[in-house]
């Protein structure tokens, strides 16, 4: 896995934050620095992430598709299978154990797509502890089933109604709420983005991904894939595929961003591609933001709301600059045609951020030998994305299903009212 | 010119650039003047001021949408610095529309406006250092903060970086909120005069009269920013400037 130079990636990374908040970030950085090559500790997790997230998830081979496409054999890394529907639970699960050596009682947590807001739920009812997870308000209405869950489970979901309330105000929001509760709360950062040691610490957490791909690979293909695709948002599940792959130069390792609806500024979350991002300092670390000349971080825009944001990982930042994982875009609109096709071919539900890597890793497929692999990481699973996709669909018989739900509804709250 | 050590308490108060419009930011600062405000602080308004509480996080928003911005910040300090020479402005940023610009470039154009000193809230002292030979060469003054979680050590480096004053956030949190002036905040105060001569100015929580008082012969230099804002948003800065002279006045009086 690859490791930072005193928090920075090449030039990437860094820890930018308010004075109040270095304390905990150092002691946190030591808890992980201590624990990261201690095997005992690296088993603990395994053994919590098999036992409450059903790891190692399988590697599935997409035959029929394959054939249809006539390029290389695509093969998906099952994220979607993990215990909350998404690779999130990951880092969430490897965070839990830090929360519980540092013996603090609250935790939060920004989310954009909910499922990183839901791991943090998850994981703060097994674990006993109060939960708060900041979400912008415009994604609480793209995602409301995430957010139905996470408030049944016992966590606090608070709405933001800052600038285009999404992912990037979350982040700030939560970064507030640390600032005047960081001696008893600890902020589970849901991808590899924020100050050191986030990013290295997720990506640490998520490269389990990785680890499994390579050992399934050589078990089910005989040798290592020729390339692994993943969706990038923050970066957490893409460097969770990546990671145990850095040292194979042979393995292609493509990213692929949202190219949302065009690629005029605010219509979409391209950040790697050249004369999109740029650097900047924000958020707590340095990387390639989406902003203007004056440095004000700019509006996004993706069908998929956890890949829509600003920043981007500083690993994938550097990798990107270094040549080593080559970006790619996916429009919504090739992303919901992926969609459909994995489900009728496959009968596999995808998510909407794990669609973008289905729609670029198909293109690339389409390219390629039969004899070559492509190994697509299906960060997570599409139930939360039921309203999203019913309106790219639209049908009748839907918008008459939720009237009718909608006045039922009404009347129990009436009922319950009245007494 | 900041204060020095034991100097009588003074306020620090605030403009948002851009915020209500840059016009009248022009005014709101020779109000400020006429008040007997000596020391004003200049933000440039950022997307993501992840320091500041929700009076400011607006105010920034509502800066941006009325022309506020690095380049405009610059161009109304040259004029304020002129008009107001009995006036010390600062400049407060969040730093990525000063890397932006150029630091080096932004500290020579803020410098040659007149600004003798610069508030970075996310610019940590390890990344400052690099830059004092030429802030020194400049006479711009970076005031570094310290909050009551920052350890010992830590102090003693940040106020070796800090130049004019050090800022003394009063309490956890953000921007905009109430805080307590007991026996834990003046040991606190203790604690970082042992390592620095620099004047003192507190910030975060001061919002009357009330605490003006407590922290008269505490400090030499009270932020009165989020108060000072609110009025200005809810009233104008006719009526803000009115209510900063009457309490200067009654500091005064104290
Ligand atoms: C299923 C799924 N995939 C991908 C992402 C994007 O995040 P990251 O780039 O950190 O993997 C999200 C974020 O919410 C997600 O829910």
């Amino acid at each position: 896995m690859i490791r930072s130079d005193n928090g920075y990636f090449g030039e990437f990374g860094g820890r930018f934050v308010p004075e109040i908040l270095l304390p905990a970030l150092t002691e946190l950085e030591d808890l992980f620095f201590g624990l990261r090559d201690d095997p005992e500790f690296w088993q603990e997790y395994l053994t919590l992430t098999q036992e409450f997230s059903g790891r190692p998830t399988p590697l599935t081979p997409l035959r029929r598709l394959s054939k249809k496409l006539g390029g290389a054999q695509i093969w998906l890394k099952r994220e979607d299978l993990n215990h909350s529907g998404a690779h999130k639970v990951n880092n969430v699960l490897g965070q839990g154990l830090l929360v519980q050596r540092m013996g603090k009682q609250r935790v939060i947590a920004e989310t954009g797509a909910g499922q990183h807001g839901l791991a943090t739920a998850i994981m703060a009812a097994r674990l006993g502890l109060d939960a708060t997870i900041y979400m912008g308000a415009e994604d609480i209405e793209r995602q409301y089933s995430n957010v139905f869950w996470m408030r049944q489970l016992g966590s606090s979901v608070v709405g933001v109604t800052t600038g285009a309330q999404t992912l990037k105000e979350a982040l700030d929001e939560a970064l507030r709420d640390w600032a005047a509760s960081v001696e008893t709360t600890h902020y589970v950062l849901g991808t590899a983005c924020g100050p050191a040691p986030f990013p290295e610490l997720v990506s640490y957490f998520q490269s389990v991904i990785s680890d499994e791909i390579k050992q399934q690979s050589m078990q089910q293909m005989g040798r290592l894939p020729d390339e692994i695709v993943a969706c990038v948002g923050g970066g957490s599940n893409a460097m969770g595929a990546f990671g145990a792959f850095l040292e194979n130069p042979e393995v292609t390792l493509v990213g692929v961003e949202a190219g949302g609806i065009s690629l005029e500024d605010g219509q979409h979350s391209i950040r790697l591609s050249q004369d999109t991002g740029e650097t900047g300092i924000a958020q707590g670390y340095k990387t390639l933001f989406l902003q203007n000349d004056d440095g004000q971080l700019g509006d996004t825009h993706s069908i998929a709301a956890g890949l829509d944001y600003v920043g981007v990982s500083p690993i994938l930042a550097y990798l990107s600059q270094q040549g080593r994982v080559i970006p790619d875009s996916a429009t919504d609109d090739e992303v919901t045609e992926a969609f459909s096709l994995l489900m009728k071919t496959e009968g596999i539900i995808p998510a909407l951020e794990s669609s973008h890597g289905l729609a670029g890793g198909f293109k690339r497929a389409r390219q390629m030998k039969p004899e070559q692999n492509l190994v697509i990481n299906l960060s997570g699973r599409g139930d939360k994305d039921i309203f999203t996709v019913a309106r790219a669909f639209p049908q009748p018989e839907w918008t008459g299903f939720l009237q009718r739900e909608a006045q039922r509804s009404s009347e129990i709250l009436k009922q319950k009212g009245a007494h | 010119m900041f204060p020095s050590q034991n100097e009588n308490l003074q306020i620090m108060s605030h403009a948002v650039i851009g915020f209500p419009g840059l016009e009248e930011n022009e005014k709101a600062i020779a109000g400020l003047a006429d008040a007997g405000v000596r020391l004003i602080e200049l933000q440039v308004p950022f997307s993501d001021p992840v320091a500041d509480g929700h009076t400011l996080v607006n105010a920034c928003y509502e800066a941006l949408k009325h022309g506020g911005s690095v380049r405009a910040t610059l161009d109304l300090a040259q004029r304020v610095c002129k008009n107001h020479p009995e006036v010390t402005f600062v400049l407060m940023s969040y730093l990525n529309p000063l890397y932006r610009y150029g630091l080096e470039k932004l500290f020579e154009a803020a410098a040659a406006a007149g600004i003798q000193g610069m508030i970075v809230p996310d610019w940590p002292v390890e990344e400052i250092e690099p830059w004092l030979p030429k802030l020194d060469e400049l006479g711009l003054a970076p005031i570094l903060m310290v909050t009551p979680n920052t350890a010992l050590q830590r102090v003693a480096r940040i106020a070796r970086a800090s130049r004019g004053m050090i800022y003394v956030v009063s309490r956890m949190g953000v921007t905009g909120h109430e805080t307590q002036w007991g026996e834990k905040f003046q040991r606190y105060i203790a604690e970082i005069r042992k390592h620095s001569d620099l004047p003192l100015a507190v910030g975060f929580g001061v919002r009357t009269i009330d605490d003006l008082s407590a922290l008269q012969g505490k400090a030499e230099v009270a932020a009165f920013c989020s108060q000072y804002i609110e009025w200005q948003r809810d009233d104008g800065s006719e009526v803000a400037a009115k209510r900063m002279k009457s309490l200067i006045k009654s500091m005064g009086a104290n």
